[in-house]
């Protein structure tokens, strides 16, 4: 790998390295600019994944250099409801090595529908008084981004044309994963009710695809890496092509603290802890913030200055605000034979009739439902079984025995709109392992968020009925409190004043910063961000690299 | 366990049609446990973290979380073995815990049953009753979880030996599957052939 001298300056400095991250690293380096990619989290298993543990007693205990997602008592966060509620300490938590998210994800990459761009002024739903916009491009603009998108990462499905599906100019890659015991219930289910049912898109390859190899559908999946490189993450897929052209450099465990800038108001570079929490310097022409939705909204107020005294890019007030963490509604049904949900994916297809919003339901909202059962071991015999079953004793072992691969869930990913109340910014009195001020987040999802999956709750035990259940039920529904799928805290639009990046994702106020993660998103689609942020950001490498190689954006090409 | 006490559990702790085979079997029973006993003493690594008296006491409640019936249970699966490495290992933060939990333990079985030598010598019933008296305690909580885990692990941290945790949940471990995966979709996919 190009190792460049700590005290050089670099076209792009990417902070961050995960979905959004991973492909302008790729898009830049390969264009012909040098790039320097700063990772808080350290290097999991890079460039030698058949090492990735699936042994669930360890990964619950791994070395902090080895750790794949954040941890909540060093990157501290803090949560409340609304304003009038103290903060307390939270456990909001997100991809946190080379590769980001990706490396841990479901992989679940819905692309999101035409009208989702422009809900806001289609949907006569929406109930007044939310942040609720339409997006400043449009579906059509995007869709050769997707194809991209799924094309180069290795996206998993089959082109259906349905109403309830995003229209594709272009298939999938490659072919969906097989079917699992609680897809084929869904799909038996989704008769019966005249539903649809639809294997689901995944970042998870079913062929030899790209040198990479197919899924051997191990089952360990979700939450630990994967030893055969068939899910789709940065790290195997982007990553190692911008490493491969010499001109761009990872560094992990490297910490970005602030983003500097220059009395005419552009980014200089950066400033961040090593592993051993020394400051160091980076000096870049641009800089491309990629660390999440949350973190990235974090970094810019954490980066004040005289200039920028409300924190970077932020001349809007609205850095932090419209944070979307995402809601989730289950339903688990026991069934009378085996399904050994144990093995493969996490979820493959989905019911996909109640995406869009309607009128008849008397509230805003869509969502998808997902089939799964997955549960590891340890999750079944911890806390994964029938409401009122004895934690131990003879009853317990009983129902373990009874339960295990007979259950399936039906897990739906909803609609949350954008609040402008609901943010992301600096807790006054914690602070994180580093001294920084550590994230508070204030969240509380509309009524209509709560309808909506109330009607979902009930959805799910309809259709667990109608697949034969012998028993089923569903938790209340619960609000977020943070998590992986966070977006929309820097929203994209045409005018400074509303948003915070324009429609190419650069920053209004700072003419050589640009966001590609999820916090660019103007409302939330589905939830399941990743192949929006993925395709968004092809579309802004293309734009930037454009715009570099014009001189419309200083660097050394 | 003395020979009573243990003839005592053994009866009490099997119920129906199950106690009336326990009796009638006993002396083989209790030859085969001697063995696995023996096994969990002398074939495995030796204790780290516990003493014989302690591990004793643990082995017992943790034969109460999972127990054992015509599946084996946390005993069979070594549950303990898996807690001691654990205290001496990931989670020797917990020996505390542990360590007053014994402790309390005692005093809560001279509470409920003045004169007893240990938890280990009591009934099933005692020691059902005993447990579910400090069900709320973190020490409580903090065994069940270990007994879990320790059941449901890879046989290479010490529990689940012979893979008898996985084999109650029917879990295979091979990490490598083709479908059909399971009944129905096994089913579904017959149905859709043609
Ligand atoms: C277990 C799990 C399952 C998921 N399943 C799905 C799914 O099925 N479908 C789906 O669409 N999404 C899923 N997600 C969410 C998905 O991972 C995210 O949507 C996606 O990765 C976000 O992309 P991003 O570019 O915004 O940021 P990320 O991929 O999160 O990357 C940001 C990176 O920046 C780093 N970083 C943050 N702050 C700093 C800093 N100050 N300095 C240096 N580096 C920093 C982070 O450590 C991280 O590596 C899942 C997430 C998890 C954890």
């Amino acid at each position: 790998m190009k190792k460049f001298p700590l005290n050089s300056e670099v076209d792009f400095v990417v902070i961050g390295s995960g979905a959004g991250g991973g492909i302008m690293a790729k898009q830049l380096a390969t264009a012909g600019f040098s790039v320097v990619v700063l990772e808080q989290g350290g290097w999991g298993k890079y460039g030698r994944e058949h090492e990735y543990n699936k042994d669930e007693w360890i990964q619950l205990h791994l070395p902090e250099d080895q750790q794949l997602m954040s941890d909540p008592n060093r990157q501290r966060n803090t949560f409340r409801r609304n304003d009038r509620e103290k903060a307390k300490p939270g456990n909001h938590t997100y991809g946190c090595v080379v590769g980001g998210g990706t490396v841990t994800y479901g992989g679940s990459s819905w692309r999101h529908l035409p009208y989702e761009f422009k809900e806001a002024t289609t949907d006569p739903t929406i109930p007044s008084g939310t942040g609720m916009a339409d997006w400043p491009i449009t579906y059509e603009e995007l869709e050769p981004y997707y194809v991209q998108a799924e094309w180069e990462m290795g996206i998993s499905g089959r082109k259906i044309d349905s109403p309830f599906l995003a229209p594709m100019s272009k298939d999938y890659p490659v072919p969906p994963v097989p079917l699992k015991s609680s897809g084929a219930l869904m799909m038996t289910a989704a008769q019966k009710l005249g539903l649809t049912c639809v294997p689901g898109p995944l970042a998870i390859i079913t062929r030899p695809y790209m040198g990479r190899a197919a899924c051997v559908n191990c089952g360990i999946c979700s939450g630990y890496g994967c030893q055969v490189r068939a899910r789709s993450s940065s790290a195997v897929t982007m990553l190692p092509l911008a490493v491969n052209t010499g001109r761009c450099e990872i560094r992990a465990r490297s910490y970005v603290r602030e983003i500097t800038t220059d009395g005419a108001g552009r980014c200089t570079g950066v400033i961040y802890f090593d592993a051993e929490k020394k400051e160091v310097r980076q000096r870049a022409k641009v800089v491309v913030l990629s660390a999440n939705a949350s973190e990235s909204a974090r970094l810019l107020l954490l980066s004040k200055s005289g200039r920028f005294p409300d924190g970077l890019a932020n001349s809007s007030g609205l850095v932090g605000k419209y944070v979307m963490y995402g809601n989730g509604v289950t339903a688990t049904g026991l069934f009378e034979h085996p399904l050994n949900e144990y093995k493969g994916v996490v979820s493959g297809a989905a019911i996909v009739d109640f995406v869009p919003s309607d009128p008849k339901r008397g509230h805003y909202g869509g969502g998808r439902m997902t089939a799964r059962g997955y549960q590891t071991p340890f999750e079944l015999g911890l806390n994964g079984l029938s409401p009122g079953t004895p934690h131990w004793g003879a009853a317990y072992k009983k129902a373990l025995k009874e339960e295990a691969n007979h259950r399936m869930t039906i897990q739906c990913y909803v609609t949350q709109m954008p609040l402008e109340t609901n943010r992301v910014d600096l807790d006054p009195d914690v602070k994180d392992e580093w001294g920084l001020p550590a994230m508070r987040i204030t969240s509380t999802s509309h009524p209509d968020d709560i309808k909506n999956m109330e009607f979902f709750r009930q959805k799910s035990i309809e259709v667990l009925q109608a697949a034969g259940a012998t028993r089923v039920w569903a938790p209340p529904v619960g609000d977020t409190r943070g998590g992986a799928h966070n977006r929309g805290t820097c929203r994209m639009g045409n005018d400074p004043k509303t948003s915070v990046v324009d429609k190419y994702q650069k920053a209004h106020d700072v003419p050589n910063l640009f966001i590609v993660d999820g916090s660019v998103f103007v409302t939330g689609g589905r939830n399941h961000p990743t192949m929006t942020i993925q395709a968004l950001a092809f579309r802004a490498a293309d734009h930037l690299v454009q715009a570099a190689k014009k001189g419309a954006i200083k660097t050394s090409f | 366990m003395s020979e009573k006490s243990r003839r005592a559990f053994l009866i009490s702790s099997a119920t129906g049609l199950n106690a009336a085979w326990v009796a009638a079997n006993l002396p083989e029973i209790l030859a085969a446990q001697d063995q696995a006993q023996q096994a969990a003493r002398t074939g495995h690594a030796k204790l780290s973290f516990f003493n014989e008296a302690q591990a004793a006491e643990i082995e017992a409640i943790t034969a109460q979380i999972i127990p054992s019936d015509e599946d084996p249970g946390a005993r069979e699966a070594h549950c303990v073995i898996f807690i001691d490495r654990a205290l001496s290992g990931f989670d020797k933060s917990k020996q505390a815990v542990y360590t007053a939990g014994l402790e309390d333990l005692r005093k809560k079985v001279q509470e409920l049953y003045p004169g007893a030598a240990k938890f280990s010598a009591l009934t099933s019933e005692q020691q059902i009753k005993t447990l579910t008296a400090m069900e709320r305690t973190p020490f409580f909580t903090v065994v069940r979880n270990h007994t879990v885990m320790g059941f449901l692990s890879r046989p290479s941290h010490g529990g689940n030996y012979n893979k008898v945790g996985w084999k109650l949940i029917a879990y295979d471990d091979s990490l490598n599957f083709k479908p059909p995966f399971g009944y129905y979709d096994a089913q579904y996919e017959n149905e859709h052939k043609a």
